[in-house]
């Protein structure tokens, strides 16, 4: 063996040996949806009977190709809307998806779109063991889920989540939007109280991203809409503010929960553990390597039949990388990184570059930091992007 | 060698008053070109010449002429440069001249390089035919063209040619006169061989080609010759003639105008205005009137990708090569990275050296601020030239700073008077006294410090007039003036590029401007950036960078973790090429923008 190939395997050596003990969370990415919304980027096609036998299929297929190492802790259904399947289908996934686990996943969750909320469905997910249902909710005003193109109406979010509610989940998320054109800080308020009114565990609110080739892409750059990023930051401010009233604990830059409801599986995302996606345009981060399924149902069905996945973006893990990307994603979390941690998981980083870059930061007023643990201060949070920017290359580069 | 039949003479004019025009005609009837070759406008040969209309090289041409009195004239046309920037190269050409044709449109009259023009050419002795030209055009006034002649510039109307360039009316006429009123050739009984210098040429070819006037002797291949300004000796290889093509000829004789090449390496070695004579029999005394041209302008030049610093070191080069009166020389600074200190005659010069290295040499440049030349004396040291704000003594040290002025002559219009007072009074000048030109034009004579015209008094002075304003002037003397440099500091540290040398009165104002502008350009920060003007330790103008407000991704999963670091690592790469100033990430181009207006 020659020396590059000896060092490469140390490397993968200490990599696994840093993730042996971290969880494994497991993503996946069910394609199909009724029709696209307007502010919407994820890869989703119109179902058809056969797509999603080939889908199911092929699932089954891309889980035998991973050859997971330990067990799954975290399982998350997303898409598209997985919640389109027909009842068996689910139960397929399902099936499919425990057996591949090795384990009861102690955290399950599935994305479901309200309109498609049926106890027929529920009842499946229930008898799977599925801990959490995410409901894609974004606003509870008629005006504004027109505008966005969303297939649903204030009255099915009321029923849907009645019914999650009465099959008894053990955590229930409303997925909510804000800064949406037409929105002003009362309309959003308003949003907001009705979804509190209605007690869900957790709360994910997103200010509203124009992403490329999206529908409100096309109208930003027309001109047809403006971004206005000094109501964004009230309207992110506001939100805090009343969330934090009501109990509910910001965790994440977009995510808040009660006492004991935050999303497990994020939070591993976050902190830079190991995740398998499973599923056209699926990203994981596992066995040395980061990548995404191609974004396209009949190529990755071709790919794994070819034995081919994680196609796309891919690289190859590197201490540098993860200790970095800990960092400047660990910030968006309100508990902030676990500085000593991290530096007993790469203990090699660049540690004095980041400590200048970090008393400058927190000069400038953006981070807080003690000695163990350091986090956004509230303006940090509302700029955590440009945070980031300051600490790439910083800690990798050592 | 007779001398009788040879009339070397020269145009001038205001700008646009149909110099080039009337020069094409004049070629194209004595034949000399065809006018099948005649592209219009002949002699202007850069595109840059003929765009702007201006003559920016010396273009001399022989013309053979058969008079009405039955002889053959060979007749030398100098073209002059156009512009107050090149008056040394202006006043050389009209000393390689016994006369001269000035050029009056008839619609617009006497302007101010009319006057100026027609007193160079006095100065130099030269016989002067007046000619009113454009007189196929609707507007023109003949006779304030005539009454002006004699009440500006004291020239009796009567010998006055009426012309059409366009027309091609009055060129026989034109050319009449030449022979007859124009004397011929001076100082050609001078014993020794003496040539004057007034203009060279780089030829990738044939080398330097140096542009010369034989007054006595002659030259030929094989001669040493011998410059009088720096004693320097070389084996001439060439001579010849323009027609307007160079021409090989086996001697240039006194009287001729023509080009003689040489084994000189440099052009640098070749000065205007010097004397050329022959190393056998050199002669012991100069044609008068040679002197050092020295740049008054100047700014630094830096390459807008600083991988062409080489191009633009190159680009530098080579056209120094063809101009003498242009320096060079390396400097850098924290704003803009590494570029050129370069000296210029005035400021068309640079912005046509400017113009050139885009075009010609195709590299984009960024320029900083022009400065003239201070004179400087701080305690306890000599007196020194200071042509970059960086290099001014410190403030507290200093005794006294002089400033370049001009005098200059302004044509307006009557009702412009009260405006035009009051932009020379803003531009701190003094306006000696005024001249009535006629009905309706006045004459100021000012004195303004070189500084304040750098930037807009033409401009200025145009729109104020409605065009109708022209101005002239000629270099002054060096006066003291409370002049201090002010710098530019983002977030505490000052910017090298935005330092300049301004009047104490005017550094509040051009501060809060420059804060302002600064301000509005540098992209929002994370943190309160102040921009401040300064003179010495004391703040006169400040403004604040925006301060970001929000810059988060809302959505950030396993999903996007990918192209966020796509993101993150673009934006690596485009931090590389910040400029960090006061721990701020400046982009390039902003100090770009500022510049540009
Ligand atoms: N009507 C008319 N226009 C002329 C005449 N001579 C020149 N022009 C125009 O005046 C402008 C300036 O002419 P040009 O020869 O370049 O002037 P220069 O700046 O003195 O060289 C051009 O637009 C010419 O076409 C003329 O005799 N009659
Ligand atoms: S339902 Fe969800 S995945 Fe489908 S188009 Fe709408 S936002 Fe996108
Ligand atoms: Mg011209």
């Amino acid at each position: 063996m020659d020396g590059r190939v000896m060092a490469m395997s140390e490397i993968e050596f200490s990599l696994n040996d840093a993730f042996a003990r971290s969880p494994l969370g497991l993503y996946v990415h069910v394609p199909f949806c009724a029709s696209t919304c307007d502010f919407c980027a994820f890869y989703q096609t119109t179902p058809t009977r056969s797509g999603v036998e080939g889908y199911l299929n092929a699932v089954r297929q891309e889980l035998e190709l991973v050859r997971l190492r330990k067990p799954v802790d975290t399982v998350f259904w997303g898409g598209g809307t997985p919640g389109l399947l027909a009842p068996e289908d689910l139960r397929t996934l399902g099936d499919t998806v425990l057996g591949a686990c090795g384990q009861r996943p102690a955290e399950w969750t599935i994305e479901l779109a309200p309109a498609s909320v049926t106890d027929a469905r529920l009842a499946v997910l229930k008898e799977l063991g599925v801990t959490r249902v995410s409901l894609g909710v974004q606003s509870f005003s008629h005006a504004l889920l027109d505008a966005l193109g969303r297939q649903h109406t204030r009255e099915q979010v009321l029923k849907a989540y009645a019914r999650v509610r009465d099959a008894g989940f053990a955590s229930v998320n409303l997925d909510l939007m804000f800064a949406l054109p037409g929105q002003d800080l009362a309309a959003w308020e308003l949003d907001l109280k009705t979804a509190i009114d209605l007690a869900p565990d957790h709360l994910s609110t997103y200010c509203l991203t124009f992403e490329e080739d999206t529908k409100l892409w096309i109208k930003l750059s027309k001109g047809q809409v403006k971004l206005d990023p000094e109501h964004e930051a009230r309207l992110y401010e506001r939100t805090w503010d009343i969330l934090d009233g009501a109990g509910y604990s910001q965790y994440e830059v977009s995510n808040f929960a009660r006492p004991g409801h935050a999303c497990a599986h994020n939070l591993n995302t976050w902190r830079m553990h190991e995740w398998v996606g499973i599923g056209p345009s699926a990203a994981g981060q596992h066995d040395c390597l980061r990548g995404a399924n191609t974004a396209d149902l009949d190529k990755w069905m071709e790919g794994i039949a070819r034995g081919e996945r994680m196609t796309d973006d891919r690289v190859r893990l590197t201490s540098g990388l993860l200790v970095e990307d800990a960092m400047v994603f660990g910030l968006r979390m309100n508990v902030g990184v676990d500085l000593q941690a991290l530096k007993t998981r790469f203990p090699a980083a660049g540690w004095a570059d980041l400590d200048r870059t970090l008393t400058r930061l927190s000069e400038q007023g953006l981070v807080e930091r003690t000695e163990a643990v350091v986090k956004l201060s509230r303006r940090g949070r509302l700029l955590a992007d440009s945070v980031g920017s300051e600490l790439v290359g910083v800690l990798s580069e050592a | 060698m007779d001398v009788s039949l040879t009339r070397n003479f020269c145009i001038i004019a205001h700008v646009d008053h149909g110099k080039t025009t009337l020069s094409d005609r004049l070629l194209e009837y004595t034949n000399t070109v065809t006018q099948r070759v005649l592209t219009a406008q002949h002699l202007d040969s850069m595109d840059l010449e003929k765009e702007r209309g201006i003559t920016i090289k010396s273009h001399p041409v022989t013309m053979v002429y058969p008079a009405k009195d039955g002889n053959l004239y060979k007749i030398n046309l100098m073209d002059t440069p156009g512009h107050v920037d090149f008056a040394y190269e202006v006043s050389r050409s009209l000393a390689a001249c016994e006369g001269a044709v000035l050029l009056i449109d008839a619609a617009q009259g006497v302007e101010a390089q009319t006057v100026a023009n027609a007193h160079l050419a006095t100065a130099q002795g030269l016989k002067i035919i007046p000619v009113i030209n454009k007189i196929d055009l609707p507007s023109a006034n003949l006779e304030l063209c005539m009454k002006q002649l004699e009440d500006i510039l004291t020239i009796p109307a009567e010998e006055a040619i009426l012309a059409s360039g366009k027309s091609g009316i009055g060129i026989q006429d034109i050319l009449e006169a030449v022979v007859a009123r124009i004397p011929p050739p001076r100082w050609s009984h001078h014993p020794s061989t003496r040539a004057l210098v007034f203009d060279s040429l780089y030829d990738s070819y044939r080398g330097v080609i140096t542009y010369a006037r034989v007054f006595s002797g002659s030259v030929k291949a094989g001669d040493q010759m011998l410059l009088m300004s720096n004693n320097q000796k070389s084996e001439i290889k060439e001579v010849g003639v323009f027609t307007p093509k160079m021409t090989k000829t086996a001697t240039l004789d006194a009287g001729d105008v023509g080009y003689v090449i040489s084994n000189i390496k440099d052009t640098t070695d070749i000065k205007i205005g010097d004397t050329l004579t022959l190393a056998r029999n050199p002669a012991s005394e100069m044609l008068p009137g040679y002197k050092e041209v020295r740049p008054m302008v100047f700014c630094g030049l830096y390459p807008l990708e600083s991988s062409d610093y080489e191009k633009l070191k190159a680009a530098l080069g080579r056209l120094r090569l063809n101009d003498a009166a242009f320096l060079y020389s390396s400097e850098s600074s924290l704003a803009l990275g590494f570029g050129f200190r370069c000296g210029f005659l005035g400021l068309l010069h640079m912005e046509i050296i400017q113009e050139r290295i885009r075009r010609e040499h195709d590299v984009e440049i960024i320029s900083t601020y022009p400065s003239v030349v201070y004179k400087v004396k701080a305690h306890g040291a000599d007196e020194i030239e200071v042509d970059n704000p960086v290099n001014l003594p410190d403030p507290g040290t200093i005794e006294y700073i002089c400033e370049p002025t001009i005098k200059a002559s302004i044509h307006i219009p009557n009702e412009s008077m009260g405006d035009i007072l009051a932009l020379i009074m803003e531009k701190r000048g003094m306006c000696d006294h005024t001249d009535t030109l006629d009905a309706n034009r006045v004459m100021l004579s000012c004195v303004l410090p070189l500084n304040e015209i750098l930037v807009d008094f033409n401009d200025r002075l145009k729109s104020v007039t409605h065009g109708y304003g022209s101005m002239d002037y000629e270099l002054g003397d060096y006066v003291q003036s409370d002049l201090v440099k002010m710098d530019i500091l983002i977030n505490g540290d000052p910017v090298d590029a935005f330092s300049s040398i301004v009047h104490r009165e005017k550094a509040e104002g051009k501060g809060r401007v420059l804060c302002e502008k600064l301000a509005e350009i540098i992209p929002p920060q994370m943190f309160k950036v102040a921009i401040q003007a300064a003179i010495g330790g004391k703040i006169i103008a400040r403004d604040n960078v925006k301060e970001m407000r929000k810059d988060v991704t809302a959505k950030c999963y396993g999903g996007d973790i990918s192209r966020k670091r796509k993101l993150l690592d673009k934006q690596k790469e485009g931090k590389k090429k910040m400029k960090m100033i006061g721990k701020v990430n400046i982009p390039p181009d902003t100090f770009i923008q500022i510049l540009k207006n």
